[in-house]
Parts: C-alpha cells; sequence; structure tokens
C-alpha cells in the first residue's frame, strides 16, 4: 500500500482535473448562512469565506493547478530540449551565446522572475502559463545540451554524420531518444515545483481571477480566517501538500529506477 | 547534554523577549490605515482627519444633528455674505506656549486660499472674498455669494501664524492648539501622543492586518482597537474574558453608483431592476455582523438635512425579473454589466455576494477588482459601468451640489456619474438660497426623495462603528463618525 499511495494521489488528482467541469460541482455556490463553516457542523469539508463549499473548490483547484503543471511542463520541456540540444549539438558561437543566456535566467530566482513576469502580462491563468514556461525551459535546457556533449561523440551519431544525414535528422532521431530518461525525471520534479509556482502566483492575486478557484488563492482568502476559521487553509494546504510530495516520491522512484549506476 | 542546556537557554530568552510586558502608563490605540498628513492644510484622508482634529482645533464643529456649532469661535451673520466670528476668551495657546489670536486664523485661512499653497480645500473655501482680523479675538469673513452652511465649512485646524511664515513644516511637527500633542513619531507609523488636560501619554498604531490587531490587543500590545474588522473577528471578540465590544451607529454611506451615459445603465427602469434585485438584509446580516443600517439616503436620517423616512430599495427578485423582462432582457438574452470595486478583501467579498444575487434574477455582473488608486482614478474620471464606494465624513449638504449638480461634472466636481436632472438643479439652487433652515430642509428632503426616485446612486447602508477595548480601559466612546475622539476621555483603571 505504502508503495502505491504516491501514485493513487496522483491519480486522484488528475480524476479531479478530468470532474472539475462536472455540473454536480458548484465550487462558487454562495450560501451565506454557511459562511465559514468548520467540516464537523457543515458536512464536506467546510466552507469559505463566502459560504461556499471547500470540497467543490479544491476539485476545482485541482484542475487549475493540474492543467497548469501540464501546460508549463510540456511547454517548457519540448521548448527547453529543443533549444538545449541544438545548442550542444552545434557548439561555437550559438552555444555559447544560449548558455550566456541560460546563465541570465539561472542568475534570477525563478520565482522572482516569474512575478515580475506575470506582473507585466498582467493577472490570469493563461498569463500564469506563460510566466512560468518562460522560467521553466531553462533547466530542460541546461540538461540536454550537457546530455548532448557527451552523446555526440557516441558512435552512432558519428556513423550517421559520416553517413551525410541532416542535422535535424540527427537530433531527433539520434539525440533526443536517449535523452528521455533523464529529461522524464526533471519534469516530474517540475510538476511539483510548478504546482508550488501557481499556487504562489495566486497566493499573490497574480494567478486565477476570482471566482475561479486555485489552491493559492484558496489559501490567501483563508489567512485572513486563521484565527476563527483555520480549516480554509488547512484544506488546499494538506491537497498542495499530498500532491507534491507523491510527486516528488514518484520522481525519485522514477529516477531509482532510470538510473544504470544504481541498478 | 551541554547542547539541551543552550538550547533550553536560548527558548528562555526567546520567550522573556516575547513575553515584555507593555508599560502601564500608555493607552494604545491600533488603527488599520496610517494617518497619513498631519499638516491641516493638506491633510484629505480619514485617518488623518481624525487625529488632526484632536491636534489643531478648528473655528466650528458639528452637533449630533450635524449642525456646525461653536468650537474656537461663536458667530453672527452680519448680512449674507458677511460673517462676524468671536473667539473664544478661554481658548487654549498653541503646544509651544503662545497664544492664539484672530492673525492665526486669518493667516490660516489666507493659507488655505492661496494658490501657491495647493490645498485640496480651497475649492470649497473659494467663496471666501476676503478675510480680515478686525481685534486679537475678531476675525471677518467676506464671501462672494450667499451661503447659509458657510460656517459649516471652517472646520480646518488653526495654525500659529508664525510658524506659517517662517515655512514650518506641520506634517513632520504638528503645531495646533488641540487637547493632544506630538510628543514623536515611532517606528511602523506610530504617534505618541500626550494629552495636555492631564498628561496621559497615548500611542496611535498602525496594524493593517486585522487578524495581528486581534492577536495585540489579547495580549495587551494594543488597548483599544477600532474598525476595519471583518464580522468574523468581531464575533470572535465578542463575550472573550478581559475584552469588550461596543458598536455605534455611523454615518459612512456605501452605494452602488451607475455611469448614466452608458447606453444600458442610463435607463432608471434597469437601475431600479439591479436595486430590486440586492438582498441588503442578508449581506448586512452575513458579511458585516449585523454592524450597518439600511441606508435610503447619502445623508443619515438623524442628520438635519436628512430624510427621516427613505429606508431605500426593497429586496423584491421578481419585480427586478419583471422589469428586465419589460427591457427585453430573459434566460435567452441575459443582461451584463461590469462593476468596479477596490481590491480590499471585504469590497471584493461584497461585489461576490451581489454578483451571485445578481446572477438569480439574470444579470451577469463582471467583477473588476483594482488597487486603491487605479480604481478611485477610474472612478473619479467617470470609467465605469458601475462601481461601488461609500462617502465618508459628509456633514453638510452642500454635498449634494458636489455630487448630484449637472454643473459639477468632473474634474470641478464629483458628479462621477453625469446624473442630470433639471429638477435636482433647482432645488439644490433654492436650497442654499433659502433665507430660513426650515425651507433648506424641506427642498434637501425633496431632493432625497427625488434621489432614489431617479437611482442615480442604489444606496445601500451606513456601516456601523464597531471598538473592542481590553476590560481594564474605560471612557472610550465611539460617535457617529468613528473618529478617536474618545481619546480624550480613555482611562486606565
Amino acid at each position: 500500500m505504502g508503495q502505491r499511495l504516491p501514485l493513487l494521489i496522483l491519480l486522484l488528482w488528475a480524476l479531479a482535473a478530468l470532474l472539475a467541469g462536472m455540473d454536480a460541482l458548484e465550487p462558487d455556490r454562495i450560501q451565506l448562512e454557511l459562511i465559514l463553516a468548520p467540516p464537523w457542523e457543515a458536512g464536506g469539508l467546510g466552507y469559505d469565506d463566502l459560504g461556499r463549499p471547500l470540497l467543490d473548490r479544491v476539485i476545482a483547484g485541482a484542475r487549475t493547478s493540474f492543467w497548469v503543471a501540464l501546460w508549463v511542463v510540456s511547454l517548457s520541456a519540448v521548448a527547453g530540449t529543443l533549444i538545449g540540444s541544438v545548442s550542444g549539438y552545434l557548439g561555437g558561437w550559438t552555444d555559447r551565446m544560449i548558455v550566456h543566456v541560460i546563465d541570465i535566467f539561472l542568475a534570477f530566482p525563478g520565482i522572482l522572475l516569474a512575478i515580475a513576469l506575470a506582473g507585466i502580462l498582467g493577472p490570469g491563468i493563461g498569463n500564469v502559463v506563460i510566466a512560468l514556461s518562460l522560467v521553466g525551459w531553462v533547466g530542460f535546457a541546461r540538461l540536454a545540451r550537457a546530455q548532448v556533449l557527451s552523446l555526440k561523440q557516441r558512435e552512432h551519431v558519428v556513423a550517421a554524420i559520416a553517413l551525410g544525414s541532416r542535422r535535424r535528422r540527427i537530433i531527433l532521431r539520434h539525440l533526443i531518444p536517449l535523452l528521455s530518461a533523464p529529461l522524464i525525471v526533471e519534469a516530474t520534479f517540475g510538476v511539483a515545483s510548478i504546482v508550488i509556482a501557481e499556487a504562489g502566483l495566486s497566493f499573490l492575486g497574480l494567478g486565477v481571477q476570482p471566482p475561479a478557484a486555485s489552491w493559492g488563492s484558496m489559501i490567501r482568502d483563508g489567512t485572513r480566517y486563521l484565527l476563527v476559521a483555520p480549516h480554509m487553509v488547512l484544506v488546499p494546504g494538506t491537497a498542495m501538500l499530498l500532491v507534491v510530495l507523491a510527486v516528488n516520491l514518484l520522481g525519485d522512484r522514477l529516477r531509482d529506477r532510470m538510473d544504470v549506476r544504481l541498478r | 547534554m551541554r547542547r539541551w542546556r543552550l538550547l533550553l537557554l536560548l527558548t528562555a530568552v526567546l520567550l522573556s523577549s516575547a513575553c515584555q510586558s507593555p508599560d502601564p502608563e500608555l493607552i494604545r490605540l491600533g488603527i488599520a490605515g496610517r494617518p497619513a498628513n498631519l499638516d491641516p492644510l493638506h491633510a484629505t484622508d480619514a485617518a488623518s482627519a481624525r487625529v488632526n482634529r484632536l491636534l489643531y482645533r478648528s473655528l466650528v464643529d458639528f452637533d449630533a444633528q450635524q449642525q456646525p456649532v461653536p468650537e474656537l469661535a461663536r458667530w453672527e451673520r452680519l448680512t449674507p455674505t458677511r460673517y462676524r466670528f468671536h473667539l473664544d476668551p478661554g481658548r487654549a495657546p498653541f503646544h509651544d506656549g503662545q497664544p492664539l489670536n484672530a492673525a492665526d486664523v486669518v493667516a490660516t485661512y489666507r493659507a488655505v486660499l492661496d494658490p501657491a499653497t495647493g490645498s485640496p480645500h480651497r475649492g470649497l473655501l473659494s467663496l471666501i472674498e476676503q478675510v480680515e482680523a478686525v481685534d486679537t479675538d475678531t476675525i471677518e469673513f467676506q464671501l462672494n455669494r450667499p451661503d447659509r452652511l458657510f460656517p459649516g465649512y471652517l472646520v480646518i485646524g488653526i495654525v500659529p501664524a508664525r510658524l506659517l511664515a517662517q515655512g514650518h513644516d506641520f506634517q513632520r511637527a504638528p503645531i495646533g492648539s488641540g487637547p493632544l500633542e506630538l510628543i514623536e513619531r515611532g517606528g511602523d507609523g506610530q504617534l505618541w501622543l500626550r494629552r495636555r488636560r492631564d498628561g496621559q501619554q497615548l500611542v496611535v498604531q498602525q496594524v493593517k492586518d486585522p487578524t495581528v490587531r486581534v492577536l495585540k490587543l489579547r495580549r495587551g500590545e494594543l488597548d483599544i482597537i477600532q474598525n476595519d474588522l471583518p464580522a468574523e473577528l468581531i464575533r470572535y471578540l465578542d463575550g472573550r474574558e478581559g475584552i469588550r465590544i461596543e458598536r455605534h451607529r455611523g454615518s459612512n454611506f456605501s452605494y452602488i453608483g451607475f455611469n448614466l451615459e452608458d447606453a444600458q445603465t442610463g435607463d432608471p427602469r434597469l437601475r431600479r431592476a439591479l436595486a430590486h434585485a440586492i438582498d441588503r438584509g442578508a449581506i448586512i446580516e452575513h458579511l458585516l455582523a449585523g454592524a450597518a443600517r439600511p441606508a435610503g439616503a447619502l445623508l443619515p436620517p438623524g442628520h438635519w438635512a436628512g430624510h427621516p423616512e427613505l429606508d431605500g430599495v426593497d429586496y423584491d427578485p421578481d419585480r427586478a425579473r419583471a422589469l428586465l423582462g419589460e427591457l427585453g432582457y430573459g434566460p435567452q438574452r441575459p443582461l451584463e454589466l461590469s462593476y468596479k470595486t477596490s481590491s480590499d478583501p471585504l469590497r471584493l467579498r461584497i461585489a461576490t455576494v451581489l454578483q451571485d444575487q445578481l446572477a438569480r434574477v439574470g444579470i451577469r455582473l463582471r467583477l473588476q477588482s483594482y488597487d486603491w488608486g487605479t480604481f478611485y482614478g477610474d472612478i473619479k474620471a467617470g470609467r465605469f459601468q458601475l462601481y461601488s464606494l461609500m462617502w465618508v465624513g459628509i456633514r453638510t449638504p452642500d454635498i449634494f451640489r458636489h455630487v448630484f449638480h449637472s454643473a459639477s461634472l468632473p474634474p470641478g466636481g464629483a458628479n462621477r456619474g453625469r446624473y442630470r436632472d433639471a429638477r435636482i438643479d433647482a432645488w439644490i439652487e433654492s436650497a442654499e438660497a433659502a433665507q430660513t433652515q426650515t425651507a433648506q430642509v424641506t427642498y434637501y428632503r425633496r431632493i432625497q426623495a427625488r434621489l432614489l426616485e431617479t437611482l442615480p446612486y442604489v444606496p445601500l447602508w451606513y456601516e456601523d462603528h464597531v471598538c473592542a477595548a481590553r476590560a481594564d480601559i474605560h471612557g472610550y466612546r465611539l460617535n457617529l463618525h468613528g473618529n478617536y475622539d474618545g481619546l480624550l476621555e480613555v482611562q486606565r483603571r
């Protein structure tokens, strides 16, 4: 059971994300008489500062974080891998330029850059995805470049060059498939950090706009009532904790399995 | 073992520093907003005005019905455009020991009227043609047009003429003749004050977060907290040992404003439908913890020019739906409106509930919340379809000219919705020209009834003032305006 628990949590998360569009859920239904009602009095996971059911809102928030994580990881993995492998393969001044850009991005704390970008782009979930992707590609690019630098010396690549294959074909067919293992591990950890980053941006009011739900904005709303209704923070906080922990545990396990040196 | 001992020592040090008991000689008041400007010639925000009225004295103050009453001076109307003020012979000197004379009053008002000073109060006082001292105790004001409300405009704190001439920075070192004087400023926007009557030291301190304010009160780091508390925290404090809650009816008027030049909100039937769709009772009960009373007009019923019978538009969703139906809106063609509000959590919460209530009759409200500066800028410039705001500290009925007269369109006035009604204009002018107060009252009541009929504003409520004090604090009284006058009587026993 202990082995499967993280997987179960992730499945629940994905399921919640898919189910959140259902009509049976009413994350925005306001019932003034249930304002701040705790779970043990009103059932479910309790109610928030407008009398909206927290269970429904956590599920709606799961959808927000799930899709943001999916989009950001996909966008930054594709962009980062391409940029990184091209840079590593071509070498020369192209490589030097890209390395400098990567270094500049890495010099900033990622979340700070994301906050600045989201601030410039304006609030909204689409802009959060853009901001986080603009920050997120760097990790993938650095990893892909380092891998390509060592992989391009391998015989099959040398053979492909000797046979006159095009660069595009070499990068896409002979290099990137070999990169996938470390990139998948990077992507898994990326999911965890993006869930937290999205919550952080929504906490600052740069993410989803009311009345839409996000775990981050739910926690922000809850902090004002921490003294009288701690469940408003505990419920989304626990959901986020479980998801991030599960993703990290699975990422660890994946790394162990894929790392040849540990076998 | 040694490591444990070290840890124990560290904990002890931390605990002892955290439990420092506050100075019992001090009485500390915690508020949400920082009094930004202690210069009475320039201050406009509510928190500053509330502190300034204790640091400085003005010629005139108001009684419970908001009638102007003598404060520093009693007055006589020589002609409709000439007023003579006699300074109270028993008046207190300035904080620096110098006496307050007619020359100081004249210098203060001349400074306000001087365009070079850049005082925001100049507009209201522009009817003053001339102000001069007759002798050390008497001042005369010559007006360029008659206005019976004139004495009520003279609420600016009097500052010493000598310091004014030297270009003294009153914001840094306020010197007035009020019952409190500033000793020093602490960090975090603290003001250390001394009560001149008995030397009692007082601290007015900004604590932004309401939860932190409540916790500081419970721990004894604050003795009194006033206003800006969410309903849940008031309930949390109510009945808690060692804490006393006091409430007082307020006069701050919350409303929804419309842009009357907009094709949709320009239609009075649509405005009425929207007003019928709002369940004010539920909002007052659940979001404001019952600490508000429904409003029907800008001036509260107890005001001398207020209307005693208006209490707003009833909650009647069926009537709202019927009216919308007449206008051609319905489930197939829902009405969509955009609503601007500030990003203050309580305002946003109220906006979300309004959105929900209006959705029930088929009005889709798009909420746009902005930080205060952007929001207020948009409202003042007339960039809105619907918005919600509050009038704070309204005392004289000249507000009707300022807000509803067709000649008061921004930037000259605050007719932000661009309301134009010939009858209202005529009544405002008649009220101003009326020779007796009874006649004025008749016109002002007519104006308020007509405003409720035509609905340039949907009146919502007057929020109560709430304060919570520790049990050993006595004599802190709230009043209609939510000012800090209670500091003048407060004692620790």
